[in-house]
This record gives C-alpha cells, structure tokens and sequence, in this order.
C-alpha cells in the first residue's frame, strides 16, 4: 500500500509527458514550458531521496524517444538541472514562491542552453534568443504547479 | 557532515549519469544500437500519442457532424465536377499508360510503371521546432521499411527514417538535414534538394551559374540515389539568387506537397 501511494509521482511524470507532446500551433511551440524539467524540480526539492538523478535519466530517456530527439538530449538537460537542485534544494525550499521561481527560472534556462548546445554540436545553431520565451513561462506557471503537486503529495501522504 | 557525504555522492552520481548520456548521445547519432530502444519506449507510449491525437480527431468529427446542408451540396457539387475532370484525365493517361507499355515492350524493357503502395495516416508531428518529423499509424508489421519513399496527392514528402511495429517516423524533405536529389524537368539539370528548416522551403545551393534555371521550373525526383523513385513531383522554383563573387547560384524552392496540412500520406515500396 505505502508502496503503491508513490505511483503519484510516476503519473504526474506521465502527465508531464503528455502536455510536451500535445499538439500546439506553431507560433506556441516556442512557448511551451518544460512540464517535464518543472515536475523533476518539484519532486527532486520535496522529495530528494526519492526523486534523483536516476529519476531525471529514465525521464530524460523516455522524452527524448516521445519527442523523437537524438537520445540522451534531453536527458543530459534533465540530469544537470537535477543536480543542481539537489545541490541547492535546502536553502530553496524555505524561499517564498516568488523567489523560487526566480530559481526555477535559471534552471530552466541552463536546461534550455544544454539542449541548445547539443542542436549546435549536431550543426543545428538555434537562436539563444529564442529560447528565453519557455523558460519565462515556466517560471510563471511554477506557483501553480508548486501549489498543486503540494497538495497532492500531501493527500497521498508522501514525505 | 553527513549532508556534505551526500552531496558528494549526488556529484559522482551526476557526472557519471552526464557521461552516460553523452555516450548515449553519440551512439545514438553514428550508430544504429539504439534502435530498439527507441522502438520499444515507443510502443509503450503509443497510447498517450493517441490520447493526445483524440482533441484534434474529435475536433473534426464533430465539424464534419455540423456541416451544414448547403456546404454539403456545395460541397458535393465541387467533388462532382472534381470527379469529371479527373476521369477526363484518366482516359487520357489511360491512353497515355497503353502506348507507353508499347513503347516499352518495344524497347525490350520490363520495368512496372506503378510501385506498391500503402495508405497511412498522419500520427503526430514532432514537437522540436528545428525538426520536420512526422510520425504514421502504419509500421514493420504493414510491411514499411526504412528508407521507404512517402508522398502526399501533391508531391514527395520525405523518407522513412524509425520503423515501430505500428507507427514509423518519417523526416520530411524540409527538414534541415534532409537531401533529396532533383532533376528540372524543364532543363533536364540534376541537382540536390536540401530542406530549408520550414514547411515551405527547400534549397538548391551551388549550381552552376550557367544553368538554365527560370522561377516557376518544376522539379522532379530524379531516382539517383534509389531512395526516391524517380519523376515523382517535389517542389517548384520560387527565387533564384546569383552568388557572383563565386560563380554560383542558389535556388529557393516550395515543396509541391502539402507538408503541414496532408493527413493521408501513401508509403511507396520499391518493387524488385
């Protein structure tokens, strides 16, 4: 049963899987926040014996092949933005929300940057500029996503 | 202390996990291992594509359930005409198929002029915006190979480059790592097709600045290469630009078919 409640947290990784994927027009794609990089975050500062970087990995492995990215991509991404958090989750987890999302703000972006610096290698430069847009977003959807996977974390009794 | 153990530990763990997906990376990009990696998370997911898939096809259920009466006549009345014209045509190219299997017998030849085909539809479409990926409900259990030839009712869209039992990714002549050798059926000029990164852009860089290139030309597959069958339609001149320091011209071309709008795609299996 207590093994069971922490399915949670696979499913909302699913559900993060879902919103990358779901179809949007073009001009938003640019916009479209890593709901993927935002659950890890989440998980890995509430729960960061449970949630790591193994996490990140499979995560990143399972978006890459969904996303149809060379393999290990976004995976690389994942994996370094979880590090860091895991790094500086103690001082972080006492901020406001505002100030976290400062923070999340600069891990999406580094998230962002790896992925850029990967098309790059492959000889696919992409605009810098172009990637500030998803990062914004994420930043302000995270009080959202920080309140609600909260309280679903409180409701399935996980700590 | 015990905290600075752990983070220790983390950084191990990270840089060792960073290494792994670099490897992963680089296999992935020269070689062929991963394939089956690739293919099998890809048949776990498949029911989230179709989840995900289920707005846009209940979508247009739904607009074809409140059609309107007179859009349906208008409608049927177009399709009508459409057929009319079409079987027009098809006497003619009837006509024309009969005299050219003539010709061909006449030339001792043997060679079929149509190739297999299979009916698939559009999955999904990738995601990454530096990508032209499409992904189609049909795979190696229908019979689809990779490096199979896909076009739409207008003109070649692209190859198949990942076969899942159900489904195959297929990268489209726009995308920017795609080539497609041409021939200009006015000229007869060989050349190759690079994709322009946008549904509606393909490049021809470096020909000569002597070709007989005019804006309006239609290119055509030229079947070098044997990925592409030849003189299938791929895309029509829209600029022509001289590089006069080099001597060269490049050329900026639209794709014939329909790479952002096409949901039926067909699949051609070369005949042996």
């Amino acid at each position: 049963m207590s093994r069971l409640r922490y399915l949670v947290i696979h499913l909302s990784l699913v559900v993060a899987l879902i919103l990358m994927i779901l179809p949007l027009p073009d001009w938003a794609q640019m916009y479209r926040p890593n709901w993927m990089a935002l659950m890890l975050i989440y998980w890995s500062m509430a729960l960061p014996k449970r949630v790591g970087l193994w996490f990140a990995f499979f995560s990143g492995i399972v978006l890459d092949t969904s996303l149809g990215t060379l393999l290990g991509q976004h995976t690389l991404a994942l994996v370094i933005v979880v590090y860091f958090n895991l790094l500086f989750y103690q001082r972080i987890r006492v901020l406001a929300l505002a100030q976290q999302a400062i923070y999340v703000f600069a891990l999406l972006l580094i998230n962002q940057v790896v992925i850029a610096w990967v098309e790059g290698i492959m000889g696919r430069p992409t605009p810098l500029l172009a990637y500030f847009g998803a990062p914004l977003i994420g930043m302000l959807i995270w009080p959202w996503v920080f309140v609600i996977l909260r309280d679903i974390r409180r409701k399935a009794l996980l700590r | 202390m015990q905290i600075l153990f752990q983070a220790r530990g983390a950084t191990l763990q990270a840089l060792f996990l960073v290494v792994l997906s670099i490897a992963v990376m680089v296999v992935d990009h020269r070689f062929n291992h991963l394939e089956i990696v690739r293919s099998n998370i890809s048949l776990a997911i498949s029911p989230l594509r179709y989840l995900v898939s289920l707005p846009a096809t209940g979508g247009s259920w739904l607009e074809d359930w409140f059609t309107s009466h007179t859009e349906l006549i208008e409608e049927n009345e177009a399709l009508k005409d459409q057929r009319r014209i079409l079987s027009a045509r098809l006497q003619k190219m009837e006509i024309l198929a009969e005299e050219n299997a003539r010709l061909r017998s006449l030339l001792g030849s043997s060679r079929k002029i149509a190739d297999d085909v299979i009916v698939a539809e559009l999955l999904s479409v990738d995601q990454n915006p530096y990508r032209q990926l499409i992904e189609i409900n049909k795979g190696s259990s229908d019979g689809i190979e990779k490096g199979n030839a896909v076009i739409d009712d207008f003109g070649v869209m692209g190859q198949v480059i990942h076969v899942n039992p159900q489904s195959a990714t297929t990268i489209l002549i726009s995308d920017p790592e795609h080539a497609i050798p041409v021939q200009f059926i006015r000229s007869g000029t060989r050349s190759v097709a690079f994709g322009g990164g946008s549904a509606h852009q393909l490049e021809l860089r470096y020909l000569p600045a002597t070709a007989d290139i005019m804006v309006g030309d239609e290119l055509v597959t030229s079947g070098l290469g044997g990925r592409f069958p030849p003189n299938y339609p791929v895309a029509t001149v829209t600029s022509i630009s001289e590089d006069r320091v080099r001597g060269f011209v490049s050329v900026i071309a639209e794709p014939k078919a329909r790479l952002d709008s096409s949901r039926e795609v067909l699949v051609i299996k070369p005949r042996i």
